[in-house]
């Protein structure tokens, strides 16, 4: 079960201002997007857009792919030069890739600065967490799969890597290999290590969306224009391309580096192979806790109210069940009404609503989606944001 | 404010075509990554079009958001 420590550390303090920091930076967005077009409210939604970009991108390649130490290299050459529109779409793959990045990156820092990983959200953010693995894993492998000096270079790194790992390391690198060394297995190997991963990424969107009923899953059309729209034209502008062919004598000592994949292959300029696996098993390990040992500040400590957990007001649910399907993280159920409401409306109702506590976040979501005043925040009342904006029109 | 979003649609409308122009021209002459830029920028130029659409109250919000 999930818990939270409540104290007003140094830690809770900075989670606190990163907290407004986001909220400001919200109120800015505002100012020139409405806020149904807020990108930062979409930001697992513009994932699911660039993972999608990617799949259609990604099938249109592998028609002219050829996984073989001899043909990769020339393939891909193909596809940038001789099929019409190929070096577009390589592009389009390309930018997509860094994009899902981006917007996994941003998804998860905004959740985490505005408490959405605590409690009953902790299984968006574990599955989050696997989400943002796989991904770096399928676009790292996507750079071997051009079969550059610059893969050439990666691969090598990358079985120092497996092979610092004890005891099943020497294994791993084999099975990677397919052999003792790279060979015609490997690419296909790759191949495969790109293109599986790939989609089991829906899978555990499965996963991810589990927990919440309406999970935002796609930007709105403004955004879809413009990400879609910004992808082909960096691709149209700054293409794709490819280092030297790679050849068993080269050995090149740098790359053109790519700070949303390569990070861990940068490490190794002051770290071993084995330090950097440690690192990355250690961060891994640390985001996947983090929804378990997050210090925050209670209200009072930050400065505002503390809502209570959402209350039906008996005599007012009319049983309309608009609360039931704006709640995203099925809180409120419906049950069979044991009686009339006391208002006209709830006169004939047949159901209604009942709060299950230990799912309540206090989001207040409910309080919007009903009608008829039939919920309540118990600690923050209407006269409360009555008497606030009273206050703040005044100031 | 309108008339200044309704300008804005127009130029950018205007720009919309210029770019549908130039796909055209780069699909003709085979210059593949030209016209796929265009493609983008049209695309790009179509999402500031909806913006202003929707400053404009011309488009949403949702029914049910208003």
């Amino acid at each position: 079960m999930s818990t939270v420590t409540a104290d007003s550390s140094r830690y809770g303090r900075f989670m606190t201002g990163l907290l407004r920091i986001t909220l400001r930076l919200d109120t800015f967005i505002h100012t020139l997007y409405p806020t149904d077009f807020n990108p930062l409210y979409y930001t697992g939604g513009l994932s699911n857009l660039f993972l999608f970009i990617l799949v259609l991108s990604g099938i249109f390649l592998f028609f002219y792919y050829e996984a073989s130490l001899a043909a990769a290299f020339e393939s891909v050459r193909y596809i940038s030069d001789e099929v019409p529109y190929g070096g577009i779409i390589r592009g389009v793959h390309r930018y997509a890739a860094d994009g899902f990045i981006v917007a996994i990156l941003l998804h998860l820092f905004r959740n985490w600065f505005t408490d959405r990983h605590l409690f009953s959200r902790d299984n968006p953010w574990i599955s989050g967490m696997f989400l943002l693995l796989f991904g770096g894993l399928i676009g790292f492998t996507g750079y071997q799969l051009v079969w550059d000096e610059r893969a050439q270079v990666l691969t090598t790194m990358f079985l120092a890597m497996l092979r610092s790992i004890p005891l099943a390391g020497d294994g791993l690198a084999k099975i990677f290999m397919g052999g003792v060394g790279i060979g015609e297995g490997t690419l296909v190997r790759i191949l495969f290590l790109h293109i599986v991963p790939a989609s089991t990424l829906y899978v555990m969107l499965w996963w991810h969306y589990l927990r919440l009923r309406h999970p935002k899953v796609w930007p709105p059309g403004v955004w879809v224009l413009l990400v879609v729209g910004l992808v082909f034209l960096l691709a149209g502008v700054i293409p794709a391309t490819s280092g030297q062919p790679a050849t068993p004598a080269a050995r090149p000592t740098s790359f053109p580096m790519d700070v949303f994949f390569m990070v861990p292959f940068w490490l190794l300029n002051w770290l071993s192979p084995g330090a950097v696996v440690v690192l990355g098993v250690l961060l891994f390990v640390g985001g996947l806790a983090v929804p378990y040992f997050s210090r925050r500040e209670t209200a009072p400590q930050m400065g505002v109210r503390h809502a209570g957990v959402a209350q039906v007001i008996d005599g007012n649910c009319t049983g309309c069940e608009l609360c039931y399907f704006d709640c995203p993280y099925n809180a409120i159920v419906m049950v069979p009404s044991p009686g009339p409401g006391l208002s006209k409306a709830a006169a004939n109702r047949t159901l209604l609503a009942v709060i299950l506590e230990s799912r309540c976040v206090e989001c207040g979501i409910c309080i919007g989606a009903c009608p008829f005043e039939a919920l309540e925040l118990p600690k923050f009342m209407e006269r409360d944001v009555r008497i606030e904006i009273a206050q703040a029109v005044q100031a | 404010m309108q008339a200044f979003y309704g300008v804005g649609i127009v130029l950018l409308s205007g720009l919309a075509l210029a770019f549908a122009a130039g796909i055209i021209i780069g699909e003709a002459t085979d210059r593949w990554y030209f016209g796929g830029a265009l493609v983008g920028a049209l695309l790009i130029t179509y999402s500031f079009i909806i913006l202003l659409l929707r400053k404009m109250g011309v488009i949403g919000p949702r029914k049910a958001e208003r």
